[in-house]
């Protein structure tokens, strides 16, 4: 994995691990949607693709058809139709508006083709001759505008819908390798600091207990040596037997200065 | 009259009416069309055309070929053939021939005006305008702004000045304008032809005006059939019927009122030479119309050359030539567009 | 998308765009800007690119569609071409047999669909 290693550059504390696993979870969250989202518009995707391997050949079909009753009217009205046809163009009659459809958030255009109102001009075109072919033509070419247009609708949703896929599979993709490893390396990284914290506190804790305790001990020890002191000393005034209860004395004083000391 | 045409015929015209009929072996044959039937590719097409007249205009082609390239190479075949009959013409057959191109003129002149009011190049425009139908002043059409300005600055030199003169009325030019001046000025340049020809007379005023006739009815049931659903009124649609032909004056009024098809229909019927057309096409179809009056006009271009001694013979060649490109034309797009199931719909064999 | 409604494009042979037009597709406007290219055999790539270009960059054309073997003779401009509006659609013309192989939306299309059983989340 490309996020291994990887963690956020935080304080290892407990408030950051709460926020931190408050984004994971929200990151989590986000992948799912998303990969609903691209689990949807992938499904739509193919569904188009379908429609555009069709469409594509009914196309083909329709203009094939559309020549040829282009070839008939030539055939009728004479060659020279098609200037007639060319120097009568004005302004269009036939057009497309521009529909909105929402697939998952993604807007896809959607071109629906529309006559406008208005006299349809050529109507006259070819009177003496051919002008039957020709109207038959135009119908057979409006036919092929319509497929046209349909075309138009699916491919731009595949484009469209194409592009939308992939950003939304960069991002499902992101979080899913980046972000959230990330996030679960800091929240590890986080506990394990944590837990390091925790357990050097425990040792402190316990190694002073320790020192204490014979810290204690010691005193008690001393305490017991002071009094075993005094009641020699005690003993030794007594006897009279001074020497020696010097030299004892001096010994032992050694030996408590020396405890003392350490 | 009639009959003595042939001892003076050949002083003017005997060596042109050779030449066309020369001409008219070169049309091609069933056998031919049956060939090109078989064709897989425009350059098979090409390949059959060489071993005809048209082979020279075709050979020097580079491939790929188009469609229109071959279409526009026979066409310039017929005008060259044309136009070497024209310079060897004397009065009145030199008249004649160019009576022959005055249709096309109109689709010129009603091309360029077109493209005027569009405010289209002129010199583009020229390249599409039909070689048949050019003459000198026709590149200044397009200074024309309305009808008749048009007339004193161009037209008025033009053959077709007096055939404008029905038309001028209509002072702005707009697309339903122009087609109904399109074929207001036919009506008139195929009743003038036709005066013409009758004043001819002999064999050539009585085929002549037969075929002219013809057209004019063929006209007639198309501009009818095609106005139907328009907004050509019945009075308007009366007014581009020409005033001569079989139909006239009766048919007209009848055709004028007609609201569909079978209307149509019914009123042909009552014509015995056109109930023969009609009586081809079932019932509520008009898509075939078109070539039953092809086939029909064919019959009777090929009549013409059955009579010697008059000027029809010119005339039928012409559009015989003219059939022979559509021919042509359909067979290479159904070629073309791969559609061969559908190319002896379009054929009208001329011999 | 700010205009309510917008145009179609052609870039073609005389024929299809003639068949267009006839449809009432063209469209002429005030400084003659027109909405279709005719191309023939005098017609230089260089103005089917900048007509290309030109119909690209106008805000009123929804969709151009363009004969597939005048694409073919700019593919390069066509691939480099990747918004989403206008649509882009190659079409058959009469004597070019419409080959989808060489469209690139379908060569798309294709490719997911053959090499790629999984869909296309699963090409990044």
């Amino acid at each position: 994995m490309s996020g291994q290693g990887q963690r956020l550059n935080v304080v290892p504390t407990v408030t950051v691990l709460g926020v931190v696993k408050a984004r994971l979870i929200g990151a989590t969250k986000g992948h799912q949607l998303l990969k609903k989202k691209s689990d949807a518009l992938t499904v739509q995707f193919r569904q188009i693709l379908k429609r555009i391997v069709q469409a594509k050949e009914t196309m083909g079909d329709s203009l094939k058809a559309s020549s040829f009753s282009l070839t008939e009217a030539k055939y009728t009205a004479g060659d020279s139709i098609k200037y007639v046809v060319l120097e009568n163009v004005g302004s269009a009659t036939v057009k497309v508006r521009a529909k909105q459809d929402n697939v998952a958030g993604v807007k896809l255009p959607k071109f629906e083709y529309f006559t406008e109102a208005g006299e349809t001009k050529n109507d006259l075109t070819g009177l003496a001759r051919g002008g039957q072919q020709i109207q038959l033509c135009r119908s057979s070419f409006i036919k092929a505008v319509e497929v046209l247009v349909e075309l138009a609708s699916l491919q731009t949703s595949f484009l469209t819908l194409d592009e939308a896929i992939k950003t939304t599979n960069r991002r499902v993709n992101a979080l899913e390798n980046v972000v959230k490893p990330k996030l679960e390396n800091t929240i590890s990284y986080i506990k394990g600091e944590l837990d390091e914290l925790e357990r050097e506190e425990f040792f402190r804790l316990k190694k002073i207990q320790g020192f204490k305790r014979r810290e204690v001990e010691k005193q008690m020890l001393l305490n017991k040596k002071h009094a075993e002191v005094a009641a020699l000393k005690q003993t030794a005034s007594l006897n009279g037997g001074r020497g020696q209860s010097d030299n004892n004395l001096l010994q032992l004083e050694a030996d408590a200065d020396e405890d003392i000391i350490f | 009259m009639y009959g003595f045409e042939a001892l003076t015929f050949n002083i003017h015209g005997g060596y042109l009416e050779a030449i066309v009929r020369g001409h008219r072996g070169g049309l091609l044959t069933a056998v031919d069309y049956n060939n090109l039937c078989q064709c897989e590719t425009l350059d098979d097409i090409k390949m059959h055309l060489s071993a005809t007249e048209y082979g020279p205009y075709l050979q020097n082609e580079p491939s790929p070929l188009r469609t229109t390239t071959i279409v526009e190479k026979c066409t310039q075949k017929l005008v060259d053939e044309y136009k070497h009959m024209l310079t060897q013409a004397t009065e009145p057959l030199s008249t004649f021939l160019e009576y022959i191109t005055y249709g096309h003129m109109i689709d010129n002149i009603v091309l360029i005006v077109t493209g005027t009011l569009h405010e289209r190049d002129v010199h583009e425009l020229l390249e599409k305008c039909h070689p048949l139908g050019m003459f000198e002043s026709i590149a200044t059409l397009a200074v024309a702004q309305n009808m008749r300005e048009l007339y004193r600055l161009v037209l008025v030199d033009t053959p077709l000045a007096p055939y404008f003169s029905e038309c001028i009325t209509s002072e702005d030019l707009d697309e339903m304008n122009i087609e109904i001046m399109r074929n207001t000025l036919y009506k008139a340049y195929l009743e003038d032809f036709y005066k013409f020809c009758k004043k001819l007379g002999g064999a050539t005023s009585e085929i002549m005006c037969d075929l002219l006739s013809f057209e004019a009815d063929r006209r007639a049931v198309n501009i009818s059939i095609n106005s139907i659903g328009t907004e050509l009124t019945r009075d308007d649609r009366r007014k581009l019927f020409s005033n001569f032909g079989l139909l006239y004056p009766y048919g007209h009024e009848e055709l004028a009122l007609c609201e569909d098809f079978d209307q149509v229909r019914g009123v042909m019927e009552k014509y015995p030479t056109y109930n023969l057309i009609f009586a081809k096409l079932s019932y509520g179809e008009s898509q075939m119309l078109d070539k039953a009056f092809y086939e029909e006009e064919v019959k009777r271009l090929c009549l013409a050359f059955e009579q010697q001694f008059h000027y029809a013979v010119f005339f039928a060649y012409v559009r015989l030539r003219e059939q022979e490109i559509r021919n042509l034309m359909w067979i290479s797009e159904c070629v073309a567009q791969n559609q061969k199931s559908r190319i002896h719909d379009g054929i009208v064999y001329i011999f | 998308m700010a205009t309510n409604s917008a145009l179609l494009a052609i870039i073609g042979d005389e024929d299809t765009v003639t068949g267009f037009l006839l449809a009432g597709v063209g469209n002429v406007d005030l400084r003659r800007k027109t909405n279709y290219l005719i191309v023939d055999d005098k017609t230089s790539v260089k103005t089917i690119e900048e007509a290309f270009k030109e119909f690209t960059a106008r805000e009123d054309i929804a969709i151009i569609l363009i004969s597939q073997y005048v694409a073919n003779m700019i593919r390069f401009v066509v691939d480099q071409f990747n918004k989403p509006l206008p649509a882009i659609l190659e079409i058959p013309s009469k004597d070019h047999p419409y080959d989808p192989s060489q469209d690139s939306i379908l060569a798309r299309v294709k490719h997911m669909f053959s090499s790629d059983p999984s869909g296309p989340s699963s090409r990044y």
